[in-house]
């Protein structure tokens, strides 16, 4: 995900109101061998400010390689909004967002995945399960190729 | 609604049937009074009939009595025969007149006398033409007239005469009399009928009044009602709208809540994991550096051959240990309520669903713990019912589960499983010899989380709670009957026909 895409790492984008998880998904993001830069938010506010820039158009993020680790469970807005906030962004629509919660609600799976979430990821309790899924995640962050910045 | 009077008031009006039975009574007696006076009138024919036949006859009596007296008198005087056949004709015929005089007099005892006194006069008359006669035929016509002379004749007509005159006068006037009170009863008669429609018409009017004001009253009702019905309806709308609501919001809740414990839950378990993975460095850390002490100091130390860390690492352990697996029996409520509140929000789909194939099915899928338990599974014919199949499922595979479960010690499970028809429901009871439950605990075991007995078999309280909730959501009741040693009967009450879902009145 890295030099094959793009002379720039690609920025992992993580917006995940508890640290708690945030240091765990980190920690086995990185144990799967995934260096790239992470950019942790705890509300979703930062992270839309960070993605969308100042103005909110979205521009901020033109030309940037971005992977978004989004949670759904915000104190200040859902995870559903951003993602459709993305998804419908003309700069953004094409970065991958990994939609990764403790919601396992078919109907919000389905609503992720009408709104072009491109991974759905449930937490596990279970900390072997949870580690496990972050590190396949990792390895799978370590083949995915992102759009190419225009 | 003020002024509403009880509905039952409009309808129970007494005035109503009063006034229908005084009018057939009018009615009834107008009947029998023209009925009567009819009758009457009948009778005053008859006696006017009689009446005039009797003036008939009395006047037919002094009639013949004249024909035979100017037949008699003519003969005498002109001696010629015809006046002498006018006479011979009539004489005897005063007798027979007499006598149906008699007859038409019937037994009228004002009559008797004047029919008597008619007879007796007429007996001298007829003698003295008789006698005249007899004498003018032997050619004494001069004693013939003497004797006429004499005026004995004269005088007895003229007495019958009055006599019929009388009668006649006196009939009469009982027949003006018979009249008149003909008369006056046709009058009474004719108004007694006109009153009596008249009164009948005014009943008949005040009746439509009162039953077009009933009819008003009871439309006003009715609408009132309608009224009611619909508000009524409107209320049962919105306490039914509230109900689903708190049931929906207690459904999100249970779903929120689970989910949010969830949160701290994963990390908990999470950096309790990377604990124990940390443990491993820690101690190789501490192992390391005692052996690097015992190196520096180059000597035994009995303080530090004696090994610490052992017993510091099953304490580790330990602690590690309980705090993971109460995490993990929080995991498992969690999820409970996760699934049960999923269930909650489950929309049935009522079919007939043949009671025999599903069961049968359930115990296939137990068949091996049977087998391991030794068990016997009787099941008898079960009835059919409209239910949702699913639901049905969970609640016989939960109570032959829970039959299968808790067994008694030292006694071969046997379990029952019977079904009966009531008019509107399916009965069905799940019967175990198993270790029962204390009645004191029969709603307990129903409760989520709540548990009875010992508590030697794994479960979370959860089995009991969802298969009610089911039941009672198909409208149907859940019934326990238990003796602790003896067994449990748990009998399921569905409604025959699906009667919806009654999640909201749950």
């Amino acid at each position: 995900m890295n030099s094959r895409t793009s002379e720039r790492p690609v920025e992992i984008v993580m917006i995940e109101d508890d640290e708690g998880h945030a240091r765990l998904i980190e920690k086995n993001i990185r144990r799967a061998g995934v260096n790239n830069p992470i950019a942790p938010f705890k509300n979703g506010t930062d992270g839309v400010n960070y993605l969308f820039g100042a103005d909110g158009s979205g521009l901020a993020s033109k030309g940037k390689p971005l992977l978004v680790l989004l949670d759904l469970n915000l104190p200040d807005m859902t995870g559903v909004e951003i993602l459709g906030r993305i998804k419908s962004n003309e700069h953004m629509k094409r970065v991958p967002v990994v939609v990764l919660t403790t919601t396992d609600d078919a109907q919000e799976v389905q609503r992720c995945y009408d709104l072009g979430c491109n991974v759905y990821i449930t937490k596990p309790v279970n900390y072997e399960n949870f580690a496990n899924a972050i590190r396949q995640l990792g390895l799978f962050f370590s083949v995915i190729q992102v759009p190419s910045p225009e | 609604m003020p002024g509403r009077r009880p509905l039952t008031a409009i309808y129970k009006s007494k005035l109503q049937p009063v006034l229908l039975g005084s009018a057939f009574a009018l009615l009834v007696a107008i009947s029998i009074a023209t009925a009567f006076v009819v009758n009457r009138a009948g009778d005053d024919a008859e006696n006017l009939n009689q009446t005039l036949q009797l003036q008939d006859r009395l006047t037919n009596v002094l009639l013949i009595m004249r024909r035979a007296e100017s037949g008699q008198r003519g003969y005498l005087l002109t001696g010629r025969p015809d006046y002498l056949t006018d006479y011979s004709s009539a004489a005897p015929r005063i007798a027979p007149s007499i006598d149906e005089l008699r007859q038409a007099a019937g037994d009228d005892p004002a009559l008797k006398p004047t029919v008597d006194k008619i007879e007796v006069l007429s007996r001298p008359k007829i003698e003295e033409m008789a006698r005249t006669v007899d004498m003018a035929q032997r050619g004494d016509t001069a004693g013939a007239l003497a004797l006429i002379g004499s005026d004995v004749g004269r005088n007895t007509m003229e007495e019958i005469r009055q006599t019929v005159a009388e009668a006649v006068a006196t009939q009469r006037q009982v027949r003006i009399e018979r009249a008149q009170i003909s008369d006056r009863n046709n009058t009474v008669l004719l108004f007694l009928t006109i009153g009596g429609s008249l009164l009948i018409v005014a009943i008949g009017a005040v009746s439509i009044f009162l039953v077009q004001r009933n009819y008003r009253r009871a439309e006003v009702a009715r609408q009132e009602l309608a009224g009611t019905n619909a508000n009524l309806e409107r209320i049962v709308e919105f306490r039914t709208a509230d109900l689903s609501e708190a049931n929906e919001e207690i459904q999100r809740f249970a779903y929120i809540v689970s989910h949010d414990l969830r949160s701290p839950l994963v990390n908990i378990m999470g950096f309790t994991s990377e604990l124990e993975a940390l443990r491993q460095d820690i101690f190789a850390e501490v192992e390391r550096l005692r052996a690097e002490v015992a190196t520096l100091k180059n000597q035994a130390d009995p303080a530090l051959e004696a090994d610490p860390t052992a017993q510091l690492g099953q304490d580790f352990d330990e602690a590690i240990g309980f705090i993971k697996s109460s995490i993990g029996n929080m995991d498992r409520l969690i999820t409970a309520v996760l699934r049960l509140s999923r269930e909650g929000r489950r929309q049935f789909h009522p079919e007939t669903v043949n009671m025999n194939a599903l069961v049968g099915g359930l115990i296939d899928t137990v068949s091996h713990r049977v087998t391991e338990l030794s068990a016997t599974l009787n099941v008898a014919d079960l009835p059919s019912v409209e239910t949702d199949p699913l639901a049905a499922q969970q609640i016989f595979g939960n109570l032959i589960d829970n039959a299968l479960k808790y067994g008694r010690d030292g006694e071969k499970l046997q379990i029952d499983i019977r079904g009966r028809l009531t008019a509107t429901h399916a009965m069905y009871d799940v019967q175990d010899n198993g270790r029962g439950i204390d009645p004191g605990d029969f709603q307990r075991v129903f409760e989520l989380f709540r548990r009875a007995g010992k508590q030697d078999r794994p479960g979370e309280g959860i089995g009991l709670a969802h298969v009610r909730a089911l039941v009672r959501r198909m409208g149907g009741t859940m019934g326990l009957n238990s003796e602790p040693g003896k067994g449990s009967t748990f009998t399921v009450t569905l409604p025959r026909r699906w009667v919806g879902d009654k999640r909201s009145a749950a």
